[in-house]
């Protein structure tokens, strides 16, 4: 396999690597627009360009392979390269409008980054504002997406999404020159259901997020990594947060899961689980609880309704919660019933949002964990609608039910409709869950827990991949993780403290169920990329600021 | 004066079929077709043929690059975009003899063993286009091409496609991107059309210069094209010449031919016997030259290339004594500026930057170091682009200021105004800048230089 000197750093790659794949993978940063991991490269930027022994000119590192024995240098080491990229930059400055203190992406630019850069950047300006050429701005492009026609670098990131990954190619370049500008086709509305990746991948402010445009400066944001729980693909996602409060979330690459993208019904999740009202308190009927009350008296008269009845208790938990929950149910259960059932709904509900799949990423089973659930021993079983029969015929002495309103789609009418039905039909019931939902009205007695986003935890995709959400927020008032609670019920049950911590019960998992075996909770998220955006960020400024 | 390709130019109804093949047309490729395909590829790199378009690549050279997988389709592309300024000669020679043009392309598609050839039109040659097409039609209803081409069992279709005319379209990977019904975006090489060419499959892309001459070698044997010409430059040259001359149009001439005389004799002298100021040789695309280092050339690839200048597609522009060269240059830099295609940056972003420096010297509003800067806004173009039209559109700029410095100068602002405004805001040359290796001299400019910056 060929080998590579890239700043005096040498690696071996495969065959048909680039230059500028050799070089992410030593960490050598090579400034690019362009160039992404997960598109065709073009080469029209020229910002990559770099010095290659024996080659005349400077040649793009992203569309030249690797050759046995090639010495590179990129500009951080070559004046070659370097000129030749501080060119290219001064090029993409001529005609920029420069209006950095009113650009959304401000702090997280490609061309604001790379110009501060000491290397090939902070070039003087030959340029008067008067000469540039004029194009459009805030063009737009429908619910997700806002176009500004002047900082736009003419990189094709987003055609090449939109043709290639989405399939609906619904952006072109017109014009010629220095007038080229980038457009939907009558600035029609984008109907393309993954459009908010072109905010992802512009390395500029051209394409911003509509959702997200001036709601918070991006140096103000703290950044949690997670998984998306709107269905069963589990994109990997950051969440970033301010003050407690989600801001926006965005694709981390994993190359193995959704690589740089998600879906923008998953990308605005965190919309729809703050939209509805929350469950703040445990209540039973009317009167509201305190938690250790709360937790004696679900512990009691899960009891009583089902073992000193002799019937069954049903746990019932969504495959939208954490391993770590499902597992801790299953001890709880085990530890106080005898005679129990563990469930996880998987009926109708995936044909309600059957038209919300496709061969990308979104999935028509809306539960981040469906695979978790059924690896930790949860049963598809008899499903909703034979519960209720169950609970009609009085087999069913008490429900016990963790319950997570859909991300992404809703429950249908008739899984609704069976839920109530079944609340009402059982004498006893202790349900968990995160909103005042109508539905779940009827049960004996509510607990509030921590949703996505407000607690850590493991999901495991429909491939089989075990992957750790953190916990970006902190619940409000009362509300707890489930693991909290069930480790109170656990204690009730067998009068004994044991730890809740997410990775010790992963730990607890892995030594016990085979299908997660030998993992360990630290290396869940060795298989994705840290950061976004996807191509690595670069950390230099502070360094091009001190210098000033 | 050696006639190759316009021995038949001047009687109208050689565009007819009947008449065209009293005089010997078809004959090549019927001579093509009797030979085993390497063969053809042999006699073409035996006659020393170079590209006409532009570039000057052995012919034959380009051909034997095909090696295609059985089952694998192969495509020749006849370049007729001809959208060099100063360029028409391929005009001349489809109106007037459309069948040499056919026959040249049906021989470089058996070659290659293509079975469908696209001639690729700027939209801007609808009328000879139609001329064409009745040729093309003549020739399917003879069935010379078509299914089964002169009883040969060679199968060949001929498409002949109307571009809408751009500049960018005559690049050989736009044209393809074109004909894909792309936007005419130039394809990063490698990988190269003989590789991954129109519709990914291996493509020839030839001018219709190139094929004419491949034409008459293969009718009249690759010895007899050999003996015309210089040493490196076989065969004739169509020169289209414009500008400053008494008599401009087409004309063939033998390559090694002497410049000057070429000027004298078949253009007809400079216009109204003013003095020759300079000739652009081949397109503007090709370094200007000086009435003095034009004197002693000969039309041919090797002595164009002595003088720093290249022969190009033949499209030679001659500039009078009265000529105002900021003014030609500026005609120039206009053109590349509005025919970029804007795919790449330098390109896109020079050419513009370039014309913009240009108007406001020819306005008065020029700055002291404004030529300075158009040499360096071309450095940084150069070698840097897609295609070669970045460095096309470098070459006229660069050569222009070069041989004829004192017209630029005049044009900058007088010494005695004194530091203008925005000098103090550094925004002066930057000479020396990169002398040193690039991280320390950027990391002193960022402690020590000026405070103001772009962003």
């Amino acid at each position: 396999m060929p080998i590579v000197t890239i700043d005096g750093r040498q690696i071996e790659v495969e065959p048909g690597t680039s230059v500028i794949q050799a070089a992410d993978r030593l960490g050598v940063e090579i400034p690019r627009f362009c160039y992404h991991p997960d598109l065709r490269p073009e080469g029209n930027c020229r910002m990559c360009l770099v010095d290659v022994e024996g080659f005349q000119k400077p040649v793009v590192a992203c569309a030249t392979p690797v050759l046995d024995g090639m010495v590179v240098k990129t500009p951080h080491e070559s004046s070659v390269a370097s000129r030749a990229v501080n060119g290219v930059l001064e090029f993409l400055l001529v005609n920029h409008p420069l209006d950095c203190p009113i650009c959304d992406q401000a702090g997280e630019c490609s061309l604001q980054d790379f110009y501060m850069h000491p290397d090939y950047g902070q070039h003087p300006s030959r340029v008067d504002p008067v000469e540039k050429v004029h194009k459009r701005k805030r063009i737009d492009l429908g619910p997700r997406i806002v176009l500004d026609q002047e900082r736009c670098v003419m990189c094709s990131r987003c055609v090449r999404f939109s043709e290639e990954v989405s399939g609906f190619g619904e952006l072109q370049f017109v014009r010629r020159g220095n007038h080229v500008e980038l457009t939907a086709f009558e600035d029609r509305a984008l109907r393309d259901p993954y459009a908010g990746n072109l905010a992802d991948v512009c390395p500029v402010g051209a394409l911003t997020s509509r959702d997200f445009r001036f709601k918070r400066r991006v140096w103000h944001l703290s950044h949690t990594d997670s998984i998306c729980a709107g269905c069963s693909t589990g994109c990997n996602l950051r969440i970033d947060h301010f003050e407690g409060r989600i801001e926006r979330v965005v694709p981390r690459r994993n190359p193995d899961v959704n690589r740089s993208w998600i879906c923008d019904e998953g990308r605005l999740s965190f919309r729809r689980l703050a939209g509805a009202p929350r469950l703040t308190r445990p209540r039973r009927g009317d009167r509201e609880l305190l938690w250790p009350e709360a937790v004696a008296c679900a512990h009691e008269s899960l009891q009583t309704a089902s073992t000193a009845r002799g019937l069954p208790l049903l746990a019932f938990a969504s495959a939208s919660a954490t391993n770590e929950s499902l597992w801790l149910i299953r001890q709880y259960v085990e530890a106080a019933f005898p005679e129990h059932r563990l469930e996880f709904r998987l009926d109708r509900e995936t044909e309600a949002v059957a038209e919300r799949q496709d061969s990308l990423l979104r999935r028509a089973d809306k539960h981040p964990n469906t695979m978790g659930a059924l690896h930790l021993g949860y049963g598809r079983g008899v499903g909703l609608e034979g519960l209720v029969a169950m609970a009609e015929k009085g087999q069913l002495g008490a429900l016990f039910m963790l319950y997570y309103p859909p991300l992404v789609g809703e429950e249908s009418e008739e899984t609704k409709e069976r839920i109530v039905h079944l609340l009402q039909l059982v004498s006893e019931s202790v349900v968990l869950t995160t909103h005042e939902l109508p539905y779940l009205a009827d049960a004996k007695l509510l607990l509030p827990v921590a949703a996505w986003s407000e607690e850590e935890g493991t999901y495991t995709n429909y491939q089989g991949v075990t992957q750790h959400a953190g916990k970006a927020v902190s619940p409000q008032e009362a509300v707890r993780p489930a693991t909290d609670v069930l480790g109170d019920l656990w204690q009730c049950a067998t009068a004994a403290r044991r730890p809740t911590g997410s990775e010790h019960l992963f730990r607890e998992i892995a030594a016990s169920v085979p299908a997660f075996r030998g993992l360990s909770y630290a290396a869940l998220d060795s298989r994705a990329a840290t950061t976004y955006p996807p191509e690595g960020r670069m950390h230099y400024g502070q360094e091009g600021f001190a210098g000033r | 004066m050696a006639q190759l390709l316009t021995r038949n130019v001047l009687d109208p109804a050689q565009r007819e079929l009947q008449t065209a093949l009293r005089s010997g047309a078809y004959l090549g490729f019927k001579q093509a077709l009797s030979l085993p395909a390497h063969e053809v590829v042999a006699e073409i790199e035996a006659s020393g043929l170079r590209g006409r378009g532009g570039a000057g690549f052995p012919t034959g050279r380009k051909w034997s690059f095909i090696h295609a997988a059985l089952d694998q389709p192969v495509y020749l592309l006849c370049n007729a975009d001809e959208s060099e300024p100063g360029t028409f000669k391929d005009h001349y020679l489809i109106e007037r003899d459309p069948h040499l043009v056919l026959e040249g392309v049906a021989i470089a598609a058996y070659a290659i063993g293509a079975h469908q050839a696209y001639i690729y039109m700027r939209g801007e040659y609808a009328s000879i286009a139609e001329t064409l097409a009745r040729a093309l039609g003549e020739a399917l209803d003879a069935q010379i091409v078509g299914p089964n081409c002169m009883n040969s069992g060679y199968d060949l279709r001929i498409t002949i496609q109307l571009g809408a005319g751009a500049y960018i379209c005559g690049e050989e990977t736009g044209l393809i991107q074109s004909l894909e019904g792309r936007r005419a975006y130039p394809r990063v090489r490698p990988p190269f059309p003989a590789v991954h060419g129109f519709l990914q499959e291996p493509t020839v892309v030839n001018n219709v210069e190139t094929l004419a001459c491949a034409a008459r070698i293969m009718a009249e044997g690759a010895e007899a094209f050999k003996d015309l010409g210089t040493k490196q430059s076989a065969g004739t040259k169509l020169i289209s010449v414009s500008g400053a001359v008494e008599r401009p149009g087409v004309y063939e001439v033998e390559m090694g031919h002497p410049l000057m005389e070429f000027l004298a004799h078949e253009a007809g002298g400079v216009r109204r016997g003013r003095g020759l100021k300079g000739v652009i040789p081949g397109g503007t695309s090709v370094p200007i030259l000086t009435a003095e280092e034009a004197a002693p050339l000969t039309i041919d690839y090797e002595s164009m290339q002595s003088a720093g200048t290249m022969l190009g597609s033949g499209g030679m522009i001659v500039f009078d004594e009265d000529t105002r060269m900021p003014h030609a240059l500026l005609r120039i830099a206009e053109f590349y500026a509005h025919e970029s295609c804007g795919e790449c940056t330098p390109c896109r972003e020079g050419t513009g930057w370039m014309a913009w420096v240009l108007r406001r010297l020819l306005a008065g509003e020029g700055r002291p170091d404004d030529l300075e800067l158009l040499l360096r806004v071309g450095d940084n173009i150069e070698g840097r682009t897609i295609c070669g039209l970045g460095d096309a559109s470098v070459q006229p700029v660069r050569s222009f200021i070069q041989k004829f410095r004192p017209e630029f100068e005049a044009l900058l602002p007088k010494e005695e105004q004194g530091t203008l405004a925005w000098q103090s805001h550094g925004h002066g040359p930057r000479s020396g800048r990169f002398g040193s290796p690039a991280k320390e001299a950027m990391r002193s400019q960022a402690v020590d230089g000026p405070p103001t910056a772009a962003l």
